[in-house]
């Protein structure tokens, strides 16, 4: 009886209710890149939430769910906090592919995040009319993040999952190397080679995606551990086939 | 398993609690200057709720049942916030409010822009350039923001931003800024602060922006893909067209103004029952 009350009353509360934990959430930015892994997918089951989707499923014997970010910030900081309010994974794990800034990075280098680095933010020095745009005389603005307390704390940089980047150090790419970076992320395609090599330099990038660091921004406030991986200049089946071999090595 | 029961019984009855008080308005401010006296309307001892590192403050300002929210400045803060505070206290109007950069030459200190449109101006891919051929950020061209609909499954761009709430933009244009002018105009959202005014004027004439800040744009798209109504207001803290740099006690302006227009409001109708 209690458990029938219980149970009316949690179907009256609805929305906010959280599911069980899972294991992990994969987070990539379109279908071509998810396609790879929803092929696997046992038990397969899909739900979707105002704008953004969810795929639910086992792979090699874990609970995972997985989303789509659209490939900018803000889908990607929504989808995945609904994902984590909702089903409080283990680890998030966003993947994908990236352009470098790193001249090192080769093209299918996978970079692993050792940290990531949200680089939207910018001030720009007082210049009068006529003076012109130079984006290599902005200041970085890093962003903030909301901690207990209704203090923000800044945060030049969003932390990595030191045991998930362990696992991920170990996997063999099937084309390019492990580099461990910094995975840079903003709503810019930056074909400027000046303004890359001052981005590198500033920010410490390896390489720029529309929404890793972000995802991890999410992370970071909801309390939840993030690890990335971007292949360079890739294919999404790369990205999505490292993924893949990583859930298979993730305890 | 005792202590168990108890655990679910408080989560159960907490959450109960949260979704079946009704709440009207979700009001936000980015910053607690923004809030204060939105906080000071509610009265001595509004219900403080923490979710996570956000707190919320409920009670009733006129006829409105109101959930204050500190959002925290920016995209991921704000968007964060908006999410949470859409799941868990189902509002039927959000109200986004704080301080902003005067972005036309027009606009003074005090001033209160009605946000006709809210956008995110910050995205953009540049053309390639070589080493040594420097950087052109007046070439870049805007990326808009893209939502996809749930009804065509379909990504769908919207390089004009979010309206404004049609009734809640005639409300606010009747309602009284003590500290400076009101108009209407386009609020553009992004993690800047642009001082070049090549770039200032390169923004107005590209987004049609009366102002810069850095979160109603974003609120505005989640309001949408949640099918929410929205209105955004903006004081004008910093003019760098007239050399005014940030004045953060700007802020009680846009403030007052909210508290003003949430008095103005008429109360909303009962949901329809599905």
């Amino acid at each position: 009886m209690i458990r029938l009350i219980l149970l009316a009353l949690l179907a009256l509360a609805g929305a906010p209710l959280q599911a069980a934990p899972t294991d992990l959430l994969l987070v990539a930015p379109d279908d071509a890149t998810l396609a790879p892994v929803l092929k696997k997918l046992a038990d397969a089951r899909s739900e979707s939430r105002a704008a953004w989707t969810y795929w639910f499923g086992q792979l090699h014997g874990k609970s995972v769910v997985l989303t789509r970010t659209e490939g900018d910030p803000l889908n990607a900081v929504a989808a995945t906090t609904l994902a984590v309010r909702r089903h409080q994974p283990k680890l998030i794990v966003v993947f994908g592919t990236a352009r470098a800034h790193d001249p090192a990075l080769r093209a299918h280098d996978v970079v692993v995040s050792e940290k990531f680095v949200a680089f939207d933010g910018l001030v720009s020095p007082p210049t009068r009319l006529g003076g012109g745009s130079d984006s290599l005389t902005w200041k970085k603005l890093p962003h903030l993040l909301m901690t207990a307390g209704e203090r923000e704390a800044a945060a030049p940089f969003f932390p990595a999952s030191a045991t998930a980047l362990a696992v991920a150090r170990t996997l063999s790419p099937e084309r390019g190397r492990v580099i461990i970076g910094a995975l840079g992320s903003a709503n810019q395609v930056n074909r400027e080679a000046d303004r890359i090599a001052w981005l590198h330099a500033q920010w410490g990038t390896s390489c720029e995606d529309g929404e890793s660091a972000h995802v991890a921004g999410v992370g970071k406030l909801l309390d939840t551990p993030v690890i990335g991986f971007r292949v360079i200049d890739g294919a999404p089946e790369e990205a999505a086939k490292f993924a893949l071999k990583f859930v298979e090595a993730w305890k | 398993m005792k202590h168990r029961l108890i655990f679910f019984f408080a989560v159960v009855f907490g959450v109960f609690a949260r979704a079946t008080e009704p709440t009207d308005i979700l009001v936000q401010g980015a910053e607690k200057l923004e809030i204060a006296e939105i906080l000071t309307a509610l009265g001595p001892k509004p219900e403080r709720i923490e979710i996570g590192p956000f707190s919320f403050w409920r009670g009733k300002i006129g006829a409105q049942r109101v959930v204050v929210s500190l959002t925290g400045q920016s995209l991921i803060n704000c968007t964060v916030a908006t999410v949470i505070g859409i799941e868990e206290f189902s509002p039927r109007l959000i109200v986004n409010q704080g301080t902003s950069g005067a972005q036309v030459p027009y606009l003074a200190l005090h001033d209160v822009i009605i946000g006709a449109r809210a956008l995110d101006y910050g995205n953009f891919a540049s053309p390639p350039r070589g080493a040594g051929e420097g950087t052109r950020p007046l070439l870049w061209t805007p990326v808009p923001q893209r939502l996809r609909s749930p009804v065509s499954g379909e990504l769908v761009a919207h390089p004009d931003g979010f309206r404004g709430d049609a009734e809640a933009i005639a409300v606010a244009l009747r309602t009284r800024n003590g500290m400076g002018r009101v108009f209407t105009g386009t609020l553009g959202s992004a993690h800047e602060i642009n001082l070049e005014l090549d770039r200032v004027r390169w923004s107005a004439k590209t987004f049609g922006m009366e102002v810069e800040e850095m979160e109603s744009g974003h609120v505005a798209a989640i309001a949408h893909a949640y099918g929410v109504r929205y209105v955004a207001f903006r004081v004008v803290s910093d003019a760098p067209y007239e050399g005014v740099p940030f004045f953060p006690l700007a802020a009680r302006a846009t403030a007052l103004f909210t508290v003003n227009f949430l008095h103005n409001f008429p109360a909303l109708p009962a949901p329809a029952k599905p």
